[in-house]
């Protein structure tokens, strides 16, 4: 039987001002019918434009070496016209994307973009289509699909939007689906439970995939082989269950290696159980009550914690759970009902928040391109908090080799740097402040796994030479259980669960907590 | 900001935008030397002289030279129309950057005296402005800065609450900065770019504008040789000497297209994101 995809030898430039950048290199690989091929990549790899290529949708600016071959079954892709390819995409290739909250559009309902689909390609009728589109969302698990179609997307949630994208590829019945990184923008236990349903929609279709995804413990569970892509080349290609037991290239090895796994813990002290921060009753409410309708709920309620000298506490939570607001109120960023004490200090308000506090409180935000002013360089943005808090400029070399940086770095402007160095330097400046207390929101979440690992490693030595405390906020599961002392768990503005590792190890924990760890994928083998 | 030149240049609105700012800028600089003739030479021999060799592009009602007239003019046009316009544009960039920061219940009313202003039309505002203050080339500047900066206070307001939601304000807020430093040092660079821009091309407006005033009688006074003064001057010998008000119309014109063309070139320069 012939490969439902080949691609051979196929390599694309990106041309930009006159220069070209190679990002894919020969990639050569071939997916059989029915078979799950997993492309794991860092972000820069090229595994989009992959996708892209073979969607046949570059960027202007995309130049593809002669050569190379792109071929869906019979079809040469690449010699197919436009006019072609429109039957082709949607009819024989399909594509799920990543975020499903710009995939559809919002101006139309969910049923007009899910009946065009079947309108286009098997030439059903508008009331047949409707028809058999309710059929399609039946078929993803949608509660009340006729009353889903009838929605527009903004009314619908993230989890049920992939589902309506999932719907929608899988309606014509397609040779191949390309999925990119369906799951990212997903709660973990929302993307576990699409993850079920592409099992189960697979073993029904027998349909042949591309997985693309940057977590390898994920597309390991999802997929029959890996191939592996760095900088624009496959290095490894093998079976996914061989891929953690016995990676064979040197670049598989170093990706294996950065996948946190719970069982292995980083941080092995014990801290005494002395209290540096405690908030009580913390409430955050984003709106104030409108006029004449009832006041929305609030973001927290009435959550207490204390955080401990030197203590690294986790907080886990799905998004909207409330984790983030904990950390904007104990930065004085959102008001806040409820009080928090620092060293038996009491603070009643964000107002009420002096520089002692700010200077002992600091914060590393999630996403390093935001966090950082583009217009000032790396020593502007060190000197501040140095000069607010009475610190000597002269140490910011220092500081940059604290983190790692060298010091000629200091002259640099943000967009100069990589995201786990700008990172970096959103940690130097916290502590610059020489803290007792740094919130991590997030940190890790948009760095790759290898950066990410090596993050998590220079706030661990940071902690050790200081003896800061953390308050280690992310959805990532199994780095949490990896450095943190104490687990905290929030659903809906509340905690439903605080553990530490003892009670974790005897499985003492809360059934939202079991639930959550089911959901994260850990390495098999 | 070499990077921004650069890319500039390579753009055919900025190319000539360029090249017409520089010779307005040798109008502006080198004008009273390169004329032929003094502004307020008059000549009764050689009035309503018709462009020739002698006088390039003519003479006026009293035999003035319309070249040399334009030339010194320039120096009385274009500044002030600049500098009104760029004052304007930082008052009104502030305004609405502490605008945006403040939100809430500031960022209302603020948005909303805003609204209030920008309901009477430019011109309008500008005449009251100058009959309150009194006729002349300054006041009418002011009244130009002052029309210009509520529509700019309103376009910096809009990027500056894209801004505000950035972590790097909220880092600064949670470091326990002032307003004073976060709105000047932390926003204000970074709503530059657009504001560059939107000023750049209000220039041409306030070309305009000045021109009007002076055309209506409340800007500059006779004899001046502002451009919309020459305007108006010459509107009653239209049919007469047409080359009388075809020269500064073009002059005003051509002012106007060259700062529109700046401001559509600055805007891909200063966005190098547009790479593709």
């Amino acid at each position: 039987m012939s490969p439902v995809l080949q691609v051979r030898d196929y390599s694309l430039d990106y041309v930009t001002r006159g220069s070209s950048q190679r990002v894919l290199q020969n990639v050569t690989l071939s997916i059989e019918p029915g078979e799950v091929l997993g492309l794991v990549g860092e972000s820069g790899s090229g595994k989009t434009s992959l996708a892209w290529a073979i969607m046949r949708h570059l960027p202007g600016n995309a130049r593809e070496a002669p050569g190379g071959v792109l071929r869906l079954g019979d079809t040469d892709l690449r010699a197919a016209s436009s006019k072609a390819l429109e039957t082709i995409r949607g009819r024989r290739m399909s594509m799920v994307f990543q975020d499903p909250s710009t995939a559809l559009n919002p101006t139309l309902s969910i049923g007009r973009q899910v009946s065009e689909v079947l309108v286009r390609h098997r030439g059903l009728s508008e009331k047949n289509a409707w028809r058999a589109a309710i059929e399609a969302l039946e078929h993803v698990d949608l509660r009340d699909p006729a009353g889903l179609m009838k929605r527009y997307p903004h009314e619908a949630s993230g989890g049920e939007k992939q589902r309506v994208v999932i719907a929608t590829a899988f309606a014509c019945r397609p040779e191949l689906i390309v999925f990119d990184e369906p799951t990212t923008a997903l709660d973990v236990i929302t993307g576990a439970r699409i993850l079920e349903l592409f099992g189960r929609l697979r073993a029904e279709t027998s349909v042949a995939a591309l997985y693309i995804s940057h977590d390898l413990a994920l597309v390991a569970r999802v997929a029959d082989r890996v191939a592996i892509l760095e900088k624009g080349r496959i290095v490894e290609e093998a079976p996914a269950d061989r891929i953690f037991t016995a990676p064979a290239h040197e670049y598989t090895r170093h990706l294996v290696a950065a996948v946190p796994r719970p069982e292995h813990r980083l941080v092995t002290d014990q801290v005494e159980p002395k209290d540096l921060l405690r908030a009580e009753g913390i409430a955050v409410r984003y709106q104030h009550k409108p006029l004449f309708r009832p006041a929305l709920p609030p973001a927290t309620d009435d959550v207490t914690l204390d955080i401990r000298r030197g203590e690294i506490l986790g907080i886990v939570g799905e998004s909207g759970s409330g984790k983030s607001s904990i950390a904007r109120a104990l930065t004085g960023l959102a008001d806040y009902d409820g009080g928090i004490t620092l060293e038996g200090k009491s603070i009643g308000s964000a107002k009420a928040m002096n520089r002692a506090y700010r200077r002992a409180v600091q914060i590393v935000f999630q996403h390093p391109d935001s966090s950082l002013n583009p217009r000032q360089t790396v020593a502007d943005i060190l000197a501040r908090p140095l000069r607010l808090y009475g610190g000597d400029v002269a140490t910011i070399p220092a500081l940059l080799e604290e983190v790692r940086l060298p010091a000629s770095y200091a002259g640099r402007y943000p967009h100069q740097l990589s995201g786990g160095e700008k990172q970096r330097v959103a940690i130097a400046r916290a502590f610059a402040a020489r803290p007792d207390l740094v919130i991590c929101d997030e940190i890790t979440a948009p760095l790759d796994v290898s950066v990410q690992a090596s993050v998590v490693e220079l706030l661990l030595r940071l902690r050790e030479a200081n003896g800061t405390a953390y308050l280690f906020i992310t959805h990532d599961l199994n780095l949490v259980r990896q450095v943190a002392h104490r687990i905290v768990v929030m659903k809906a503005g509340k905690i439903v669960d605080v553990l530490d590792m003892e009670m974790l190890k005897r499985g003492e924990i809360h059934s939202y907590t079991r639930e959550l760890i089911a959901a994260s994928p850990t390495p098999v083998g | 900001m070499t990077d921004a030149l650069h890319r500039l240049l390579r753009t055919p609105q900025g190319v000539l935008g360029l090249l017409l700012l520089a010779v307005l800028v040798l109008a502006c600089l080198l004008g009273g030397t390169l004329a032929p003739y003094p502004p307020e030479a008059m000549d009764f021999a050689g009035r309503f002289a018709p462009p020739g060799i002698k006088h390039w592009f003519g003479a006026d009602q009293l035999g003035r030279d319309v070249l040399s007239r334009l030339l010194v003019g320039a120096s009385s046009t274009i500044p002030l129309a600049v500098a009104a316009t760029f004052s304007g544009a930082l008052v009104g960039a502030c305004v609405g950057t502490l605008s945006a920061y403040l939100g809430r219940r500031w960022d209302e009313a603020i948005t909303r005296t805003i609204d209030a202003v920008m309901a009477i039309p430019h011109l309008l505002l500008a005449l009251i402005l100058v009959s309150t203050l009194g006729k002349g080339s300054t006041n009418a500047a002011l009244a130009i800065a002052i029309s210009v900066a509520p529509s700019m206070a309103r376009v910096t307001r809009s990027v500056a609450l894209s801004v505000r939601q950035q972590d790097y304000v909220k880092a600064a807020i949670a470091r326990g900065e002032g307003a004073g430093w976060i709105v000047l040092r932390e926003m204000l660079p970074n709503v530059a770019a657009p504001l560059i821009i939107e000023a750049t091309i209000r220039v041409a407006f306030a070309v305009m504008l000045f021109a009007t005033l002076s055309f209506l009688g409340l800007g500059a006074q006779p004899p001046a040789s502002e451009w919309g003064l020459m305007v108006s001057e010459a509107r009653r010998f239209m049919h007469q000497a047409p080359w009388i008000i075809v020269a500064p119309a073009v002059a005003i014109a051509t002012t106007a297209i060259c700062f529109n063309l700046l401001g559509d070139g600055l805007r891909d320069a200063l966005n190098p994101r547009d790479e593709r």
